[in-house]
Parts: C-alpha cells; sequence; structure tokens
C-alpha cells in the first residue's frame, strides 16, 4: 500500500529531473543485476531449501523470503561479499527460525518406513528415504549436509557460510553420515 | 564416494515441480523493495530490529558486510566438540557477568601463541584458578562423550580437538573486558563464559 509510485512534485531547475533520472537508471542497473543473479542460483537454492524442509512449498517460499531480503540490502551485499555464499547463510537462517518457532508445536516425524527389500538406487523408495532420513538429522547437521554434499561445497565454504569452524563442519558431516548410512543401510554412502 | 553421495541427492530432488527465475526475481524486488521502503521508514526506530537482527547474523559473523548491528550470537566450537555444560552451569554461555570462562584455541595454534596465552592468563588479576586441557586430555574426554558413536568418534582425530584454558573469574563483572582483550590474541578461537556455582568444575565445562 506504501508501493503506489509517487509522481514527483514539480520543482524549479533541472537538477532534480536530472537526480530522478539518475536515481531511475540506477534501479534499473540494480534489479537487472539482481535479477541475473537470481536465475542463476535459484534453482539449486531451491532444491536445498526442500532438502531442509521436505516441502516444495514451502522451499518455495522460503527462496522467495531469501531473495526479497537480499534484494532489500541488494547495494550492500554485492559489494564485498559473495552473493551466492550470502544467500546460503540467508536461507539457512530462515530455516533455524523456522525450526525453532515450530518446535514447540512440531508433529514428531513418522517413523521411516521399512527399507523395501533389494530397492535400487534411485527408485522412489530411496529417493524418499533419503529426504525423510534427513529430516530426522538436527537441523545444523542437514545443513552441513545439505550445503556439504548436495551443494558440494568445501568444508572452508560451508564453516563460512554457517559460521562455525571448519572442524565443526568436519564432525557434523561424519555425524550426519553415520546417522544417514544407519537409517538407509551401508550401501547408501558406499554404494 | 562423494560423487556417489552427490548423486544421490540429486535424485533426491528430481520431483521439483519447477519455478520460473524470472518471476521469482520480480516477486523479489517487490517485496525487498518494501523492506527498504519500510525500513527508510523505520530508520533508528527499533521496529526494524528484526531485519536489522538477521542481517547482522548474516553479516557479522563471517561475511562481514553489516558495519552496523551487534554480530549474531556465534555457534561455537564448544557447542559442537563439548555440548556439555557443567550440570550446575548456565546451559547457554553468557555475554556477560560469566563466573567461569573456556578459552578454546585454534587448532592451528602454535607453541608460542599458547604460552603467549598461558602467560598472560597467569598474570592476569583477574583470574582466579586456571586450568588448561591438552589435546589429548580433549581426545579422551571426546571419546568418552561419544562412546555410544563408534564412527564418529572413528571420523574425528586428535588433532581436531582444540587445546582449551578453563579458568574461574574473580570478579564476573570484569568478564566483557577480559574476552575483548582475549579474543584478540592470535590463536585464540574461541571464549565462552558461562555463569558457574563455586562447586562446578573450572571453566564451567565437563
Amino acid at each position: 500500500m506504501t508501493d503506489t509510485v509517487t509522481t514527483p512534485r514539480p520543482v524549479d531547475g533541472g537538477a532534480p529531473a536530472g537526480w530522478g533520472a539518475g536515481r531511475r537508471r540506477t534501479k534499473a542497473a540494480r534489479d537487472e543485476e539482481f535479477t541475473a543473479f537470481v536465475e542463476s542460483a535459484a534453482t539449486r537454492l531451491r532444491r536445498s531449501a526442500y532438502l531442509m524442509c521436505r516441502d516444495w512449498h514451502l522451499a518455495q517460499d522460503l527462496t522467495q523470503q531469501t531473495f526479497a531480503k537480499m534484494y532489500a540490502s541488494w547495494d550492500r551485499i554485492r559489494t564485498g561479499t559473495n552473493p551466492e555464499g550470502y544467500s546460503r547463510r540467508v536461507l539457512m537462517n530462515l530455516v533455524f527460525d523456522q525450526q525453532r518457532r515450530r518446535s514447540g508445536s512440531e508433529v514428531v516425524l513418522a517413523d521411516l518406513p521399512d527399507r523395501p527389500d533389494g530397492a535400487a538406487a534411485g527408485t522412489p523408495e530411496l529417493r524418499l528415504a533419503l529426504v525423510d532420513a534427513l529430516a530426522t538429522l538436527s537441523v545444523e547437521d542437514r545443513a552441513v549436509l545439505v550445503l556439504r554434499h548436495a551443494e558440494d561445497h568445501s568444508v572452508d565454504t560451508v564453516a563460512t557460510i554457517l559460521g562455525v569452524s571448519g572442524s565443526v563442519v568436519k564432525m557434523r558431516t561424519a555425524r550426519a553420515l553415520a546417522r544417514l548410512r544407519s537409517l538407509l543401510g551401508e550401501d547408501f554412502v558406499d554404494g | 564416494m562423494d560423487a556417489d553421495l552427490r548423486q544421490h541427492f540429486d535424485r533426491a530432488v528430481t520431483d521439483d515441480p519447477g519455478a520460473d527465475p524470472g518471476e521469482i526475481a520480480l516477486a523479489a524486488i517487490a517485496e525487498g523493495g518494501r523492506i527498504r521502503r519500510r525500513r527508510r521508514q523505520l530508520a533508528g526506530a527499533g521496529v526494524a530490529a528484526g531485519v536489522v537482527a538477521l542481517l547482522a547474523v548474516v553479516g557479522g559473523v563471517s561475511l562481514r558486510s553489516e558495519p552496523t548491528g551487534p554480530a549474531g550470537p556465534p555457534m561455537t566450537v564448544a557447542a559442537a566438540m563439548m555440548p556439555v555444560a557443567a550440570p550446575s552451569c548456565s546451559e547457554k554461555p553468557v555475554e556477560s557477568d560469566a563466573s567461569d570462562v573456556a578459552i578454546f584455541l585454534g587448532t592451528e595454534a602454535t607453541d608460542p601463541q599458547r604460552s603467549a596465552v598461558g602467560a598472560a592468563l597467569r598474570g592476569d588479576p583477574r583470574v582466579a584458578e586456571l586450568q588448561f586441557e591438552s589435546r589429548e586430555q580433549a581426545w579422551e574426554r571426546f571419546r568418552a562423550l561419544w562412546a555410544d558413536s563408534p564412527d564418529f568418534v572413528e571420523a574425528v582425530s586428535p588433532s581436531q580437538l582444540p587445546e582449551s584454558y578453563r579458568l574461574r573469574m574473580v570478579d564476573p563483572s570484569q568478564y566483557r573486558g577480559f574476552v575483548t582483550a582475549y579474543a584478540a590474541m592470535d590463536g585464540v578461537e574461541q571464549i565462552v563464559g558461562r555463569v558457574c556455582p563455586v562447586s562446578a568444575p573450572i571453566g564451567g565445562v565437563q
């Protein structure tokens, strides 16, 4: 509602008009640059959000919120930071917040379905099983695993994104993988 | 193994219903623009704290892009390595008035750095009692703590565990200044303060 375009009040002299045009140009350039960033980052970010929350609608929502927050600070973000890493950090913070807000009322996850015998990797059963198994990890461990192994970021990058040390990343990875292996079977990691 | 793992994750998102990045960008520009305007209107008012706090967390800890606002609560090495505060101490680390402190050294800390921190602490009148936990001691404790997860223990080597100084403050009200001084020393990775009774182990961690 505060969104309506206000027509500039007529002012004497050309300076304010020139200033306004400059501002518009800046906004056009900013929007173009921002849109290019979104186009390069959106799909991966949304998929990571899905791996974090198991829900495509929520993933879409989290992605949208992430980009909105980034746009609001884009002038600052584009200089001196890595927008890709920044977007991961905003996303994970949103996920962590959400988890905190919900933790009181969160329904305990249903028991994992029994793993069908002989299910080949990539069958729908195993695909769902991975997402379900991820959901049983702590949100911090899940974040490490998603950034490290779904997105292929280095230990150092993950550490920077999450604001923890490299050894914390390694430990959480090891703990999370051990847990996945115990839920999904040895061949999950080795196969 | 990483490549296989990556494939598993790729397969897990194959039912992606898809979304148009152009639309996402447009919506973000609209909503982000609203956030900007609201922030400008509320500049200086505490109502913007929510947004500012998020940005501080985002920018303050590692990406260093937000010059204003307090840094978010750091996630600590201690939180993952040694999640157990001594039971009688405050579970969460405190920012001020800590009675007990653990100073974790980085795993890359050198001998001279360790000695310098130790010497400073021994000569510091704010420190009532001081102990040092070596990497080997940390490893023993870590193994005992995670005895039920041999896989995890296996995955961690002693070199990944931090050495630490544990100490009790003479006067908890001096904690803030104390942290500031030691956080600046080379080799120090993390300082965790807790409020503990006298009966607690020195440093407030088990």
